[in-house]
């Protein structure tokens, strides 16, 4: 009864998602949808190194690599962004491996102050590295429309490669927090020893966690700067946009869940986009006051972020269904 | 008799306090061993040492023959030997999750690691429980998780600390014969506890600790009536130690 509801119920969300840019040509609504979408999955991408506890601050690192080996590949060298899709997730994940090593040996704070860090040389590299970057300048796509491209006369394509995007990642997301790898890293999360003593290579599996994260992130970067037609280092390497904003959507949705980062990106786009809008040109920063009150309120009064404070109420629901039917 | 696990020399300094100095013993396969001693004797670290959460700095430990003094702990619990922790902390997951979790270590698929884990539960009497988050449940019931988790890395040794320890009397009770019932299963147990009554109905030989020393070992009446072990419960001078 109760799972048919729920099929029904993902078919018709499915089948609106679809039909959205049919009945809105906005541009502007388009392109919060497609926002929201690109945010939900590196969301979801950032939140599998959670999934064992580690909370990182530098996943701009892995949306750099992977933006700037695609760009480069096709402004260059000519080579399609189709091949890049590849060459950017390989790329981030060499990035994943290098910060793995401070991942395995520092514990707590200290690794997501080393995942900050590498974001930051890695920005500096990209804007000394001028005969492969243009520096500061930046790289600029050109605009030559077609599948091979990447490239897009209106936004409906990337609308529809975005959800797809959401989609695999939170699918990923799920099939990884209920494998085997999933497990190792809840148990990791919640007591690093008990796990080691239980026969885990806690090691090996914040390991795996990080790579899966780090490749999608740069699989994701690749369509999102196809989709903006710009790269520069402030951008590509951007803390505030790549790093702190997952991390900010996952704490706000929920940390370490399936649907936490889906809830969070999910609110806090649109939020981000309006109060940039409206507070950002009344003065600038005060779009950061309302993030930092935000998220102070969460942490203190729903730690296990929004996605907790509806697990009660499916609760209820399933126990209200059963006592509808007696009446 | 044939001993399971060897140890000899283990040393272990925090800084320059000697937490364990220079311990040698044997647990012999099949038997209940018992570990006692007062507050900072290093029962724990020593769990630590041979489970391998801390590196000794000094000596060696063999289980079978096989030398683990280098080995990392998830290599260690491969190999047999398995722990609980004083302090229960249960994973953020179902009870029968939790017991998942070591058993994926052995088996993939999430179908046979559930199966498995439900014969586990059974043994431990949690089957009724499986789904309920390990915080619903009481002290005793959540230190039986612990001894479930543990048996589910199929160890040939486990380590049980303090698996009594804050229960009331019919807790005990109730717990106990588990010990009894994990050893007749084919599991060698070393174990520590506070409780004296409880260690010296069951354990067929127990070890003494003190300030990081072994002082004495024996049958339990043999040990209770040690000159040296009454001097560290009680506090007196006695020259002979």
């Amino acid at each position: 009864m109760r799972t048919n509801k729920i099929i029904v119920a993902a078919a018709i969300l499915a089948l609106g998602l679809l039909a959205v840019p049919l009945y809105f040509t906005s541009t502007f609504i388009l392109h919060m949808f497609t926002l929201v979408f690109f945010y939900i999955a590196l969301t979801a991408a950032w939140n599998i190194p959670a999934f064992g506890g580690k909370f990182s601050l530098g996943h701009a690192a892995f949306f750099g690599l992977g933006a700037y080996a695609a760009s480069i590949l096709y402004v260059k060298y000519g080579i399609s962004p189709l091949i890049g899709i590849f060459a950017g997730t390989v790329c981030a994940m060499l990035g994943g491996v290098i910060l793995s090593f401070p991942l395995i040996r520092l514990k707590g704070p200290f690794f997501t102050l080393a995942s900050i860090a590498f974001a930051e040389v890695l920005r500096m590299v990209a804007i000394d590295w001028r005969s492969m970057t243009n520096g500061s300048v930046g790289l600029n796509i050109p605009f030559k429309p077609g599948w091979l491209n990447l490239t897009f006369t209106s936004g409906m394509p990337f609308y529809y490669i975005a959800l797809g995007l959401a989609v695999l990642v939170i699918l990923l997301a799920w099939w990884i927090r209920s494998s085997a790898l999933g497990y190792h890293l809840r148990a990791a999360a919640a007591d690093e020893d008990a796990a080691k003593a239980l026969g885990i290579n806690t090691a090996k599996s914040h390991f795996f966690a990080l790579m899966w994260s780090s490749g999608l992130t740069g699989m994701i970067a690749v369509f999102y700067v196809f989709y903006n037609y710009v790269l520069e280092p402030g951008t590509a390497f951007s803390m505030d946009l790549f790093s702190l904003q997952p991390a900010m959507n996952g704490i706000i949705g929920g940390m370490g869940t399936v649907w936490g980062p889906v809830i969070g990106a999910i609110i806090m786009t649109p939020l981000g986009e309006f109060l940039r809008f409206y507070l950002g040109t009344i003065q600038q920063g005060l779009n950061f006051v309302v993030y930092g009150l935000m998220l102070i309120a969460v942490v203190n009064f729903v730690p296990g972020g929004i996605v907790s404070l509806m697990a009660p109420w499916f609760k209820k629901k399933k126990s209200g269904e059963s006592s509808a039917r007696d009446n | 008799m044939d001993d399971l696990l060897v140890v000899r020399n283990l040393t272990k300094n925090f800084g320059g306090l000697a937490a364990v100095s220079e311990v040698s013993f044997e647990v012999r396969r099949g038997e209940i061993l018992g570990l006692i001693g007062p507050n900072g004797a290093g029962k724990t670290t020593l769990f630590n040492l041979i489970s391998g959460l801390l590196a000794s700095n000094q000596g060696s430990i063999k289980l079978e023959g096989e030398d683990l003094t280098k080995m990392p702990p998830y290599r260690r619990s491969a190999m047999g030997v398995g722990r609980t922790f004083q302090v229960v902390r249960p994973f953020d997951m179902t009870v029968l999750e939790n017991v998942m979790v070591p058993i994926f270590a052995h088996y993939k698929s999430a179908k046979e690691a559930k199966g498995k884990a439900y014969e586990i539960l059974e043994m431990v009497r949690l089957e009724n429980m499986a789904d309920s988050m390990p915080s619903s449940l009481t002290l005793a019931q959540r230190k039986r998780i612990e001894v479930a988790r543990a048996l589910a890395t199929k160890p040939k040794l486990l380590l049980l600390d303090e698996v009594l320890a804050g229960l009331n009397p019919s807790e005990v009770a109730e717990n106990l014969p588990l010990i009894r019932q994990v050893r007749d299963s084919g599991v060698t147990i070393l174990f520590i506890e506070h409780l004296m009554d409880a260690m010296m109905a069951i354990s067929e030989r127990v070890l003494v600790m003190d300030q990081g020393a072994l002082i004495a070992c024996g049958t339990p009446d043999e040990v209770t009536s040690d000159q040296c072990v009454i001097t560290a419960y009680l506090g007196e001078e006695a020259p002979e130690c």
